[in-house]
């Protein structure tokens, strides 16, 4: 009988600091698009900022009071181009209410960016449509201060106040949870 | 004692599940370009007397889970793999022949099969060695171009140096055919 006290006991203690070890992780989950990460984790989002197309600066500061899904992605990254209709529906969907996503590409030149974001159709429940939403360049120096990636695509959502929400490492598989994320914190 | 046990059998199912989860969700991390693709380069005679011709070869083995654009990827987009030497003085490129790729259909293209690489493939070089090649030790430096993914997601595209080292030796010096079951399968290109 003790013996299995002891060993349930066991079990428990085990069992607790597990969880705990779970929960106390960090206050900035990474997800499955479809598969998650151990990097470090970031719960200001970094001071970065952006060129976008037309060599402008863009820091991501100054979307400060909307909720940002910031999408590094690349032309060249098919699981990329699979979410972009997802990427597309949020945008038209919650871009009224306070949201925006922010693509980052990653290619080493912009030139095939360009003609991709004005040329390219993709399906959106049924319609056509070419990206809806503001496309930056990235570089490496931007990618270490988001913590390194570790694949292609991956977002960060960042909440109003600029507090990092969560990061996605690979392609959503469906606009399901991603759309509760960001709906939770508009 | 049954209530104890029963507690027991229950914190040990949720224990183990807990790990379950865990380990499932460590090993869909995506890995580094350096784990996942792994090269080994062989040259095809031993040594390589001038005015031979012979063949290099680098091997590419891909980690399970992972593919690579082949050469012919299925779109202009997608960044093929490539191997590019930079020959030293009396050594010819002839020809570079990739294997053929396999078509294969992915979650995130559904609809759409790439031909890709996956397992090992072999990338080979027909070379000829000139009357000007130095005779001695020398290398082909190589550079492996490929992009890799996996289910969900892709790593950037990288460029791999290879080295393949060789002797050349005298015009009519005897040679001995070396690595035979690389060498030896058809090549496509």
């Amino acid at each position: 009988m003790n013996r299995v006290y002891s060993a349930f006991l066991s079990a428990i203690v085990i069992l607790v600091a597990a969880v705990g070890f779970s929960g106390c992780k960090s206050s900035t989950s990474t997800t499955a698009g479809s598969s998650s990460g151990t990097a470090a984790p970031l719960a200001e989002e970094p001071n970065v900022t952006f060129k976008d197309l037309q060599g402008n600066n863009v820091a991501l500061s100054s979307l400060k009071g909307k909720v940002v899904l910031v999408n590094f992605w690349g032309t060249w990254c098919e699981p990329c181009r699979g979410e972009i209709p997802i990427l597309i529906a949020m945008q038209q969907k919650y871009a009224d209410k306070g949201f925006t996503v922010l693509g980052v590409a990653t290619n080493d030149d912009e030139k095939a960016v360009d003609p991709f974001i004005h040329n390219t159709q993709f399906n959106v429940d049924g319609h056509q449509m070419t990206m809806n939403y503001p496309i930056v360049m990235g570089s490496d120096d931007i990618s270490t201060k988001f913590g390194g990636l570790l694949g292609m695509p991956t977002s960060f959502l960042i909440s109003r106040d600029g507090k990092i929400i969560k990061r996605y490492i690979g392609a959503f598989a469906n606009a399901d949870e991603i759309n509760k994320q960001v709906e939770s914190h508009l | 004692m049954n209530l104890a046990k029963s507690f027991f059998c229950l914190a040990i199912l949720a224990l183990v599940s807990f790990g379950g989860i865990v380990m499932a969700q460590e090993s869909s991390t995506p890995k580094s370009a350096a784990e996942v693709v792994k090269t080994q380069p062989y040259v095809s005679l031993d040594p390589v007397p001038r005015g031979k011709a012979f063949e290099a070869a680098v091997v590419v083995h891909i980690a399970e889970g992972y593919h690579m654009n082949s050469h012919k990827p299925s779109d202009t987009y997608l960044i093929p793999t490539t191997l590019t030497p930079k020959l030293p003085a009396g050594i010819r490129l002839v020809d570079t022949m990739y294997p053929q790729g396999s078509l294969k259909k992915f979650a995130f293209s559904p609809d759409k099969p790439l031909d890709v690489y996956s397992g090992s493939v072999t990338l080979r070089l027909k070379l000829a060695a000139q009357d000007t090649a130095a005779i001695g030790a020398t290398t082909i430096p190589m550079i492996l171009r490929y992009q890799a993914c996996n289910n969900s997601a892709c790593l950037p595209p990288v460029k791999v140096p290879v080295t393949a080292e060789l002797r050349v030796a005298a015009a009519g010096s005897a040679a001995k055919s070396v690595h035979s079951d690389i060498f030896a399968a058809p090549a496509h290109n």
